[in-house]
């Protein structure tokens, strides 16, 4: 019994080594995220928005985001531990991944994750929180059995979308909640094997909090030759050919009053933000009033034909 | 007694620390026995081309794998040989030294042919160092320095650099004349964090993705949109034309052709017919370039592989044939025209087990990224086995933020410091070390390293630790098949 013990941890010991010798004795730490060179968000302004779509944060058992005006409370046994990604060329955001605080009870209790895709830049062909849902449902592979069909549903005072489905193998059940706010889709994506837990997380939902205040009209495509009245094409310093979407914020007078890179080299931004700055818009009107129009610009390469590409 | 089982409780805890969750459970199957590739008939030195490469069709194609398999695995010599134009600087001698994993054109080998560099005489040990990081086991690996240094020897935070530093010098090689030239200073480099390392991309089954449309690559993107796993990804381009890139490690060469082209001139410092200057070190090309003293070492002007335009005549027309391209032309051939690795249906662990991790696989989020197959090829004007098939690569070709764990700081085209090509799978089940840097052998390990900041694959990692242990085996018996 001993020497398989000891056999066991040999070899045990020996893999560890193995491992380390094979790390080398010179492999890189993790660079601190400060440092890296990343394509990412950026944001500049000729005045400055309070928030940002990825300035959400999780704390003190909450999930906050000013700009979509959302708050989740979370039990205390719940936390961030990994940060997300920067969003993606074509406005996909990981706002939020949540998962429990000991790492021990992430099956029982699952993760949450929560996120947005850009209406103005999306990959998929959608339009709506409605279609975003059922664009997942159409693409579910045969690993997948759906559990509730998509339906609406009333949460918290807000229309949200709910789909259901399980992979039986992995023993894996997905509750996805999608509603629309500033022509995003935001979901929350529930992920666990026990489905009563999970439930729960989504009554919990009912602590998700209106958004308040006023926010600019979000337009699709508002940018086209009828609106633009004056426009400078940016001045690139390298050629890359990646899609830069951007969304820009249009005060009353038809002037660029806040522009947020999505995906951008800071090259890129700085180029594409000195020329945007330059660009006068119609002013929008609503109800014979101009108001504040947020619109998305696809800079560089155009990604999708259905996103009018602006070079 | 009493003694040996405190030892063991102890060791086992440590254990226990090294690997939460893993240990005394699911294990990594290690390197798959049995035919290399999967392919029957395989040997180390001898990789299967294409079906129809093997057929002989179109007639002569095969005579110009079997040349490009024979000049990737030339070594090169300074001048005076028959193979000219190594260096002045270089980190390997041959194309198959670092593609050798299972065969060569593969990933790196077990044991590391750059620490044979110096003791074999490829460069002298009179003026060349061998990196403390290289190791007799070790990965096979290229270095960069991800920031330029100021005067100070610390890195420069505004000055992006991200180039590779070659490992040695021609200097104090017999046949390099009087070129004397000095390493990077690699020990500064360690100690102020400024280095990173990439191993050798195996390249089986090249040629099927080199001919993939873009509009199949980014048809496979739409479809893994709505993905509920925090997935987002993007495409490299191409600076000259704006089309997908789709080889190296971030994706940020077009074609074999170019991938041939840069390592020729990059990892052993011969010139060829698209990059025909010298390459000095990043800070030496921000300087005055390399001395006088280092050019045309070979004797034979530029640049030092070229096109053979005039052969020895042969009977065989399709030997004389295979004998005009310049060198890159045809190591660019003997990529595109190997055969992809075979999976196993049954080893490890059994067929049930295979077909459940593969089912796994897909289940948690892996294969939005890792895209089982592509469908499919272009129709292909070179080969018939080229052309209008299923590329069973594991991978989508799109870069992905990797977050702070993986980042190397570099950035390549549309590839930031924290994208990475989505690595192809195929072939996965005989490689030795994993990740970018190679920095381990063990899958699990790998996979934990897809969880890190800024990660796309943080909820597919999760997922993966939310599975069994019988489970998560299943998976790497799965990936062990590949």
């Amino acid at each position: 019994m001993i020497s398989l013990l000891l056999r066991l941890m040999v070899f045990f010991a020996a893999s560890l080594l193995v491992d380390a010798a094979a790390r080398g004795a010179a492999q890189p730490g993790p660079v601190p995220a400060g440092l890296i060179l990343v394509k990412g968000a950026w944001s500049s302004a000729a005045g400055t928005l309070s928030s940002l779509p990825e300035d959400g944060m999780v704390s003190n058992s909450r999930y906050d985001n000013a700009y979509f005006g959302l708050g989740y409370a979370l039990g205390s046994n719940w936390t961030q531990r990994y940060q997300g990604p920067p969003p993606s060329d074509s406005g996909y955001y990981v706002l939020a991944q949540i998962e429990p605080k000991d790492p021990a009870l992430d099956p029982a209790l699952g993760h949450i994750l929560i996120a947005a895709q850009d209406l103005f830049f999306s990959a998929a062909p959608v339009h709506s929180a409605s279609e975003f849902i059922g664009y997942i449902q159409q693409h579910l592979g045969a690993e997948y059995r759906v559990e509730r069909a998509p339906i609406k549903v009333r949460i918290a005072n807000r229309d949200f979308v709910r789909l259901d489905y399980l992979s039986a193998i992995a023993g894996l059940h997905w509750h996805v909640l999608a509603t629309e706010i500033r022509c995003h889709v935001v979901q929350f994506v529930f992920t666990g094997t026990r489905p009563k837990s999970m439930e729960r997380l989504v009554e919990s939902m009912n602590t998700v909090t209106e958004p308040i205040g006023s926010a600019p009209v979000c337009l699709k495509d508002f940018a086209t030759p009828d609106t633009v009245l004056e426009r400078e094409d940016p001045v690139y310093t390298e050629s890359r050919f990646n899609p830069v979407p951007v969304r820009i914020v249009i005060d009353k007078e038809g002037r660029v009053k806040h522009i947020h890179f999505l995906s951008a080299f800071p090259e890129q931004a700085k180029s594409i933000g000195d020329a945007l700055l330059q660009w006068r818009f119609r002013p929008y009107l609503l109800g014979g009033q101009p108001v504040e129009v947020e619109t998305g610009l696809l800079f560089g390469r155009a990604a999708r034909p259905s996103v009018v590409a602006l070079h | 007694m009493k003694k040996l089982l405190a030892i063991a409780s102890v060791l086992l805890f440590s254990m226990a620390l090294a690997f939460p969750g893993t240990a005394l459970s699911q294990t990594d199957p290690g390197v798959r026995g049995g035919p290399i590739n999967g392919q029957p008939g395989a040997t180390q030195g001898g990789p299967l081309p294409l079906a129809s490469v093997n057929a002989n069709a179109p007639t002569g194609i095969l005579e110009f794998f079997d040349n490009g398999l024979g000049r990737f695995q030339e070594q090169e010599v300074v001048s005076g040989g028959v193979n000219n134009g190594l260096g002045p600087r270089f980190n390997l001698n041959s194309c198959s030294g670092c593609h050798a994993q299972p065969a060569v054109g593969g990933s790196g080998p077990p044991n590391n042919p750059e620490f044979q560099v110096i003791t074999q005489g490829i460069a002298s040990g009179s003026t060349n160092t061998l990196p403390s990081f290289i190791t007799a086991h070790g990965p096979t690996v290229v270095a960069r320095f991800p920031f330029f240094t100021t005067s100070s020897g610390s890195p420069n935070r505004n000055a992006p650099n991200g180039g590779v530093e070659d490992f040695f010098t021609v200097s104090g090689r017999a046949d390099a004349a009087n070129c004397n030239l000095q390493q990077p200073n690699f020990q500064q480099a360690q100690q102020t964090n400024n280095i990173i390392f990439r191993i050798p991309t195996p390249t089986f089954g090249a040629g099927l993705i080199e001919n993939i449309d873009d509009s199949t690559l980014l048809a496979n993107q739409q479809a893994q949109a709505a993905n509920n796993f925090g997935i987002g990804g993007a495409f490299n381009r191409n600076g000259n034309d704006g089309t997908i890139a789709r080889f190296g490690w971030k994706a940020q060469n077009k074609s074999l052709l170019l991938f041939a082209g840069e390592a020729y001139n990059v990892e052993m410092g011969i010139t060829n017919e698209i990059f025909s200057q010298e390459r000095p070190l990043p800070q030496e090309e921000q300087g005055e370039g390399l001395p006088a003293s280092c050019l045309n070492l070979s004797g034979h002007g530029y640049p030092e592989d070229a096109t053979n335009f005039s052969v020895a005549s042969n009977s065989d027309q399709a030997a004389q044939n295979a004998q005009v391209p310049s060198d890159i032309v045809l190591f660019a051939e003997f990529m595109r025209l190997l055969a992809p690795p075979v999976a196993s249906t049954n080893a490890p662990g059994g067929s049930q087990s295979i077909s459940n991790g593969s089912s796994l696989f897909k289940s948690i989020g892996c294969s939005t990224c890792h895209t089982p197959a592509i469908r499919s090829t272009q129709p292909s004007n070179i080969t018939a086995s080229l052309g209008n098939v299923t590329v069973k690569a594991y991978s989508d070709f799109e870069i992905h933020h990797m977050g702070n764990g993986l980042a190397d700081n570099v950035s390549q085209g549309g590839a930031g410091g924290d994208q990475f090509r989505t690595a192809p799978l195929w072939g996965l089940g005989q490689r030795i070390f994993f990740l970018h840097d190679g920095r381990t052998t063990n899958l699990l390990t790998a996979i934990a390293d897809h969880r890190s900041n800024g990660s796309e694959a943080t909820q597919v990692a999760e997922n993966f630790a939310s599975l069994s242990a019988g489970q998560q085996q299943e998976v790497l018996n799965f990936l062990r098949s590949l």
